[in-house]
């Protein structure tokens, strides 16, 4: 029988795991992801897990021994989060072209200068050119649903491509929540075991990695290009089979939220998304036409998906949690894949950028609100005001300022 | 610990090979020697991590290796690291079950940088964790397949490209090389039992300490010198010569380190001056009688720290 629990997104993953039967685990601390090897820990120490945990010298090291226990055919994890996620920079490439199915938790976190722990989603989509797989979960559920749906996905020997089970530091990796834990009998029936066509076997001798002459380099990639297209069907095949099977239902690839009728809509992934809602709600009733987008995927970029919904809606709003300088529009990641999933589309919105929830500030109402207000100004204006919007630095309409003068009232009469 | 059989003589030695023709290393390559006599002594139940580095490129051009034995290359960075997850997984499948395998011997085959430079800290982590993993460092003392740069394996003196003789620097490489047994077993890695020096010049002293190695549950270390025709300027067929001519005026020393205990393998009856091996290599040829007594000063008392016994040239 399933079993509710209380917990936080890494106890949630660590459920997973252990439903998993993961093999090997490579750990290093780092705040916020370290809780989920804690755990795994704990769960080894006493029995309830069977799994070789190494205790890497580093993040390069984590993701490289996990790396090796994949080859050698285990199935094998490791997580990280903030610098150390960029610190292993180097290993990512070679472990999706080595198509090694591993999975890594990311609690994500600013990059430093300075030392901040908060929330932002840059470290993890620095990754993004890697050929790794990966979203961000809303919650703990969703991190424990999105980590078994991975390996389903990754391990599918059509795909056999790495995973990380994204979801905001702090937000989802320490608050305490609700949510079901599966019982095995229905992971064992969701997640077959892990059996490569290829490992590291003496019986029958591979070798793994050779170097190549440069004329035999385009075909590998071509392949790995390819896989990133063969793995959208394959997302929304398992996403189906998983709602079947556990009875939790996940739009495959973007969430919807009072769109039927809006006229403009946020787009943003992770858990802001939850404020987001209940803003929402507000604005409903102050009369703003709005709804809401979230990515259940970053990568690959649910451009399909995305072609079929925007043009429902005349502004989108982009919220990016993490930062690009210099992009294009000069907002995060989050405005230029959007914008290029839909720029050849004649009925496409207009599209503009806010970048909020940095540092791991939560995206309050307020700012919500500043958002719409900006949306419906490009609403009547009928062209973009500005490109985009670094929310309480730029904001461009009377609504927002009016909103920082009250603040700043509030702020002198406390004084 | 398991018994390792030990080979006698050439004659007695495996006639199966597991490292075959078909690669691009050079004529009279030391490594390429070394990776045939380890995988020979080694056998079919092995299976070798390549760092990045002339083993890595030199051998698998084309899409291609020569190992009849499972391979995979590992970054320049990371062959520890990579070992150390191959170990671990191999040992809790095993033990859960999901695979009826034995387990394997696990080689790491890193050059000098991808052993103490660069590769040093994945390294140090396998062998301070006890994994039962044997690295060898086949030690062509420079960064050989970047175009022979200097590492920390580079002798004092050596012409390399980062490190080229001229009037201002005209020793070339100031440094004395790093020792990587008293860095792996000098007592720092507590789990290292075994530790030893080798020489594709010794062939059955190399495969014999390979066996060991690998006997040896937990970690071991294996530091071979291979001479390198390209990076060391000789000719081609003067490989083993070389090796043999660096142990006897100690430029190697061939010994063992078992459980804390130093054994000499092969001690020459007395130490012939340096500048005998010198002259053999063109990346020494630009060196001053001054730079020539530091290198005999560095060798003698490099050979007293060690504990040979055996006279030793003057230092002038
Ligand atoms: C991270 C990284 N930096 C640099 C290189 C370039 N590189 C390739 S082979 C090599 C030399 C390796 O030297 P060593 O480990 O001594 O092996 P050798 O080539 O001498 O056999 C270097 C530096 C690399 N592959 N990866
Ligand atoms: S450069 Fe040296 S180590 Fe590299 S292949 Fe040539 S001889 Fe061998
Ligand atoms: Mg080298």
């Amino acid at each position: 029988m399933p079993i509710k629990k209380r917990g936080t997104g890494l106890t949630a993953v660590a459920d997973a795991w252990q439903l998993a039967d993961i093999d090997v685990t490579a750990s290093y601390p780092i705040r916020p992801y370290t809780a989920v090897m804690a755990e795994v820990a704990k769960r080894i120490a006493n029995g309830q897990m069977k799994c070789e945990m190494v205790h890497g010298e580093g993040e390069h090291a984590q993701f490289s021994i996990a790396h090796g226990a994949s080859m050698a055919g285990a199935r094998a994890t490791t997580g990280s989060s903030g610098v150390g996620v960029t610190y292993a920079f180097e290993v990512y490439s070679p472990i999706a072209g080595g198509r090694c199915p591993i999975q890594a938790l990311v609690g994500d976190r600013t990059l430093d200068p300075p030392g901040d722990f908060g929330s932002e989603h840059t470290d993890c989509l620095t990754l993004r050119d890697n050929g790794w797989i990966y979203g961000w979960a809303e919650n703990a559920q969703e991190s424990l649903d999105n980590s078994l749906m991975y390996f389903r996905i990754g391990e599918d020997p059509d795909i056999m491509l790495p995973q990380i089970v994204a979801m905001d530091g702090y937000f989802v990796t320490h608050i305490a929540q609700e949510y079901e834990m599966p019982d095995q009998e229905q992971v064992d029936k969701f997640l077959p075991p892990f059996r490569p066509q290829f490992r590291l076997d003496v019986n029958n001798p591979v070798i793994m990695g050779p170097q190549i002459e440069p004329e035999m380099g385009p075909p590998l990639e071509w392949d790995r290009n390819v896989v990133m297209d063969r793995v959208k069907a394959k997302i929304a095949a398992v996403t189906e089979e998983f709602g079947k099977v556990f009875g939790r239902k996940y739009a495959p690839f973007v969430e919807e939220y009072m769109t039927e009728d809006a006229d403009m809509v946020f787009l943003l992934q992770g858990a802001h998304a939850i404020t987001c809602r209940s803003a929402i709600k507000y604005l409903r009733e102050a009369g703003y036409k709005v709804g809401m987008c979230r990515l259940r995927w970053f990568r690959p970029f649910p451009d399909m998906a995305l072609k079929q919904i925007l043009p429902k809606f005349k502004v989108v709003g982009v919220i990016d949690t993490n930062t690009s300088y210099g992009a294009s529009g000069g907002g995060g990641v989050l405005l230029v894949e959007t914008r290029a999933a839909v720029s050849e589309l004649a009925n496409k919105p207009m599209i503009q950028g806010f970048t909020s929830g940095l540092g791991g500030e939560t995206i309050t109402h307020e700012e919500f609100f500043k958002m719409a207000e900006m949306m419906r100004e490009t609403l009547r204006a009928g062209r973009i005001i500005q490109d985009s919007t670094w929310v309480n630095f730029n904001d461009y309409v009377e609504g927002a300022s009016e909103v920082k003068a009250a603040q700043q009232e509030v702020a002198q009469t406390k004084e | 610990m398991a018994v390792a059989e030990m080979i006698k003589s050439i004659a007695q030695a495996p006639e199966k090979e597991y490292y075959l023709p078909g690669h691009r290393t050079c004529a009279g390559c030391g490594p390429a020697l070394a990776y045939r006599l380890i995988a020979k002594a080694a056998g079919k139940n092995t299976i070798f991590i390549g760092p990045t580095g002339c083993m890595y490129v030199a051998n698998t051009s084309y899409a291609c290796g020569p190992w009849a034995v499972p391979w995979t290359h590992a970054q320049i960075t990371n062959g520890g690291a990579v070992g150390s997850g191959i170990e671990a997984a191999f040992k809790m499948m095993i033990k859960k079950g999901k695979i009826q395998d034995e387990f394997p011997n696990i080689i790491v085959m890193a050059g000098d940088g991808g052993a103490i430079d660069i590769g040093l800290q994945a390294a140090s982590a396998m062998m301070y964790r006890g994994h039962d993993v044997l690295f060898v460092m086949y030690d062509n003392e420079s960064y050989a397949n970047t175009g022979i740069q200097t590492s920390p394996a580079t002798p004092y003196g050596a012409t390399t490209m980062f490190t080229p003789a001229g009037p201002e620097i005209p020793e070339a490489k100031k440094f004395f090389p790093k020792d990587p047994m008293a860095l792996f077993c000098g007592g720092g890695h507590p789990e290292v039992k075994y530790g030893a020096t080798a020489s594709v010049s010794y062939p059955i002293d190399l495969m014999n300490k390979v066996r060991k190695g690998l006997a040896y549950e937990g970690p071991a270390f294996l530091h071979v010198q291979c001479p390198c025709p390209k990076g060391w300027t000789f000719p081609a067929d003067r490989t083993v010569e070389l090796g043999k001519l660096a142990v006897e005026v100690g430029m190697w020393f061939l010994y063992e380190l078992e459980n804390g205990v130093k054994k000499f393998s092969y001690t020459p009856k007395k130490l012939k001056p340096v500048e005998e091996y010198l002259q053999t290599q063109g990346r020494f040829s630009h060196l001053q009688p001054e730079h020539i007594a530091k290198l005999q000063a560095w060798v003698n008392a490099k050979a007293q720290n060690l504990g040979l016994e055996v006279p030793l040239p003057p230092v002038r």
